[in-house]
């Protein structure tokens, strides 16, 4: 189906899951959807008849400190249907909290392990919310726009 | 019966002599050719109970990085997420870039791309080929492999002057058309290393020994691969057709014929035999190539400042060697992108290799974590 | 004409005659045997340094490499170098070592493997010891070094060396019985432990014990390669990819110790194997008019059997430790076992009770 046909079916399903569904000018779908809201659109993106979007290709995050947000973006994508879709959530920044996919694809486990490592988006419910590619008592946000590296101190031993 | 006699045994002996969990570090610096990938292994006995991977050993924050680069000079650290499979990742970004902007490249930098992916995704496998086999004790394909895959470098080399990090692929088309010696070489070589295919699985491929190593062993389901992620030869080894090039044609794939190579049983053999059905149908598919190539431009029309429309977001998707490579992209206006990100096939890979293990003997640690060609720098990036 | 017993027969004769002039010819019967067992040290050593050579050029030729060719003409001189880089490197020990057994397990993992060649026979009459519990004694000594690699193993105090030695022990012990097994069917048909004795019989049958044997040729050369600890039952060995083997923790002479013990235990299996099943010094049938001297005809043979096993480590890979220890116990016994059984049926059937 064409990116039209698509729009219009996810509003004509998700009405009341969504908040906005546009097609952008990259020919790209992207919903848009609120936190508390995400679990449940997440499932049935997954297991509705006629979606089927079983793989989570990708989950990450982009930081817009002057809107004072941050946006989980998850790309998903139907082996049966072939087509695309991405899912935006917009989190705050000052306390950036959201449900995690874990229970809905696996493959979430460590996407949302590097966002939480990279950006600090705390996932609730994730199995094993540690850091993955910083050191486990890193305390900076590194991908955050606001970082400033004042570069590793090591204590003279 | 005997099954109740060894474990009354085996608890008697527990109670007196009183066992422990071992716990075994794979350190970073490892003799098999797989990169800076610390394993820490929770052994009892010879059987492995937990496989845990810690990553971070070669996280060069090519994200971070490339958010204060400009579009083209982003294309240089593409070359460093997969230094094996560059032309892939070159062609990742490059696509991602022309999709955000509006910009298609002319048809000859196209089949030019397509020719070099492909040439890259044979490099790609020989080197996977011979580290696999090598994990598994069998050293000589190594050897083999390296020696063919010189045989690609030096095409590389005579086109882009690079052997491993080319940065040829640019947004808009490819850096520089290739030299008049260029097709035949590449003919030449088509011709004498398609029948080394044969040659190679010939050692391997029913060698009972090798059989007795991947049969069974590291067994995905096709629920469990999509469920977690896993995408490329490693999931078409357990019949689910994945193949970006098929399901999103990207460059001019769907005019070109070729078979996506799927086995259904979906062990470490299978996932070698889907690689070794690869090489052959990219041999096909750069043969393809090289008789549609026409001459012609190579590099679009572009502005001389690349800059991303503001609000304007990506995410393109192709198959590179290993498996899916995405790149998301967003852009803010300025000749900068506001963020990259990376999403390769290894690091989604690499999650299941913990389940894939449980139970089984340290020896097989090696074998899956070969059939699932693991490459560190996509993983850290 | 020049055969071995010839030689054998001169030098000691000119020994004897040395000895006459000395005035020690009542100390005839111990300084012999020592100069014997001193001239095959000094063959075996030679032999192997050519061996570690061979190995490098057969496995660079399979692989599309050259292997070396600098040092020396064709490279020969490589094991020297190499020898010589071994004497000099420094000795590094762990320091909560267990001492003793640390020190002996190098030293008693090569002389055990160079006793087993003192009953080799070269070529008629030109043998260190020709016992006549021959076999036997090839059979019990190469059981010291499982003793050896366990030393090595607990004495290293590093637990990944313990884990490569309890492996290699229970691999070398494994295989040790489709060895022996091997061994029987020979024994019972000519009658006689002594290896010399074996060959003669071959001489006066006409035949080589390959061709009724073919299947105890083939087992006692997979166990062989299982003995020595090489591919595809390096296990133990090229345990590199997680743990270092029972030789870890040495370096330097100790090292080299393991190494060429390793190499001698192949010299010595493949020399078993040829005096039992390919004629020993006995010239290949139809090319008896070149009347070369028995000793060139074992050398060749000995060749032969060591290029096989050096081919077996760069062609296959390698077997997970269940499985070899399935291999072993569940496939090579029962064969080993029936071979023996048809042996001795076909044997009564054909020559009655009794005959030899």
């Amino acid at each position: 189906m064409t990116n039209e046909e698509l729009k219009s079916k996810i509003e004509a399903d998700f009405k009341d899951l969504i908040q906005s569904v546009v097609v952008t000018a990259q020919k790209e779908v992207v919903v848009v959807v609120a936190a508390d809201k995400y679990l449940s659109l997440c499932k049935q993106l997954r297991d509705k008849n006629g979606y089927e979007l079983n793989h989570l290709s990708s989950l990450t995050a982009v930081d817009y400190p002057k809107d004072n947000k941050m946006t989980v973006v998850s790309h998903l994508w139907s082996y049966k249907n072939c087509f695309q879709l991405t899912v935006k959530v917009d989190v705050d920044r000052a306390n950036p909290h959201i449900p995690t996919l874990f229970s809905i694809w696996g493959s979430a486990n460590w996407f949302e392990r590097e966002v939480y490592d990279l950006y600090g988006v705390i996932f609730d419910g994730h199995p094993n919310l540690r850091r993955i590619m910083m050191p486990d008592d890193y305390q900076k946000f590194p991908l955050r726009k606001d970082f400033a590296d004042d570069g590793f101190i090591v204590k003279p031993s | 019966m005997t099954d109740l006699l060894l474990s009354q045994v085996k608890s008697v002996g527990e109670s007196l002599i009183g066992t422990d969990e071992y716990v075994v570090n794979m350190g970073p610096q490892h003799p098999a050719t797989h990169g800076v990938l610390r394993l820490v292994v929770k052994l009892d006995g010879e059987t492995v109970k937990e496989t845990i991977p810690v990553l971070g050993y070669l996280h060069r924050s090519i994200e971070k990085i490339s958010e204060n680069r400009t579009f083209p000079q982003c294309i240089t650290y593409t070359d460093r997420v997969d230094y094996v499979s560059a032309m892939s990742v070159n062609l990742a970004f490059a696509l991602a870039t022309e999709r955000l902007m509006g910009i298609e490249a002319p048809a000859r930098a196209q089949w030019l791309r397509m020719i070099f992916v492909e040439l890259q995704r044979l490099a790609s496998h020989l080197l996977w080929m011979g580290a696999f086999a090598g994990d598994i004790g069998a050293l000589t394909p190594f050897l083999y492999g390296l020696r063919e895959r010189e045989r690609i470098l030096d095409l590389f080399e005579m086109t882009c002057g690079q052997r491993l990090t080319y940065n040829y692929i640019r947004i808009g088309g490819v850096m520089i058309d290739v030299l008049p010696e260029f097709m035949p070489k590449c003919r030449a070589f088509l011709d004498y290393f398609e029948p080394k295919i044969d040659e190679y699985e010939g050692l391997l491929t029913y060698n009972p020994i090798f059989l007795q190593r991947t049969k069974g062993v590291g067994v995905i389901s096709p629920e469990v691969g999509i469920n977690s992620g896993i995408c490329g030869p490693s999931l078409r080894g357990s019949g689910v057709s994945c193949d970006v090039r098929k399901q999103q044609p990207y460059l001019y794939y769907d005019q070109v014929k070729f078979n996506e190579c799927i086995e259904s049983a979906g062990d470490c053999w299978s996932r070698y035999k889907v690689r070794m059905n690869e090489m052959r149908e990219s041999v096909s598919i750069i043969r393809q190539c090289m008789d549609r190539l026409e001459p012609g431009p190579i590099e679009a029309k572009m502005p001389p400042v690349i800059k991303a429309p503001v609000g304007s977001e990506i995410y393109s998707r192709i198959e590179s060697s290993r498996g899916e490579m995405g790149v998301h992209l967003v852009g803010d206006g300025t000749a900068k992108p506001w963020k990259v990100k990376y999403r390769c096939a290894s690091f989604s890979n690499l999650y299941l290799l913990d389940e894939l293990t449980r139970g089984w003997k340290v020896a097989d640690i090696m074998a899956v974590l070969g059939s699932l060609d693991m490459i560190v720098p996509e993983v850290d990036r | 004409m020049l055969t071995g017993e010839n030689i054998v027969q001169l030098v000691s004769g000119l020994l004897h005659w040395a000895y006459a002039q000395a005035g020690i010819s009542s100390w005839a019967g111990i300084i012999d045997p020592i100069i014997a067992a001193v001239v095959m040290f000094g063959f075996i050593s030679v032999f192997v340094m050519f061996l570690v050579w061979m190995e490098r050029k057969v496995s660079a030729h399979m692989q599309s490499r050259i292997g070396p060719n600098r040092v020396g003409p064709f490279g020969l001189l490589q094991t020297v170098a190499d020898a010589i880089k071994l004497t000099t490197k420094e000795d590094v020990k762990p320091v909560n070592r267990d001492k003793i057994p640390y020190f002996l397990a190098p030293i008693v993992a090569f002389v055990a493997t160079f006793m087993g060649m003192v009953v080799i026979p070269f070529d008629k009459g030109m043998v260190v010891q020709d016992l006549n519990v021959g076999i036997l004694y090839i059979i019990a000594i190469t059981g010291f070094t499982v003793i050896a690699i366990l030393a090595a193993g607990w004495s290293s105090n590093n637990k990944y060396a313990l884990l490569g030695g309890f492996r290699s022990a229970a691999q070398i012990i494994s295989y040790e019985v489709p060895l022996v097994l091997s061994v029987v069917p020979i024994i019972m048909i000519t009658g006689t432990l002594s290896l010399s004795g074996i060959v003669e019989y071959q001489k006066t049958a006409g035949y080589w014990f390959i061709f009724p044997q073919i299947f105890a040729f083939l087992i006692f050369i997979t166990s062989a390669t299982a003995e020595a600890n090489r591919a595809p039952f390096d296990i133990p060995e090229a345990e590199s990819e997680l743990i270092g083997g029972f030789h870890t923790e040495y370096s330097g002479v100790k090292f080299a110790m393991f190494f060429l013990g390793e190499y001698i235990a192949v010299v010595v299996s493949s020399a078993v194997a040829v005096t039992l099943f390919l004629g020993g010094w006995l010239p290949v049938a139809f090319l008896g008019f070149l009347h070369l001297p028995g000793f060139v005809w074992f050398l060749a043979k000995l060749l032969l059997i060591i290029y096989l096993i050096m081919a077996f480590r760069w062609t296959f890979p390698r077997l997970r430790v269940d499985q070899l220890m399935d291999f072993g116990w569940k496939v090579l016994i029962p064969i080993s076992i029936l071979n023996i059984l048809i042996t001795a049926i076909v044997w009564l059937c054909l020559y009655g009770k009794g005959a030899q």
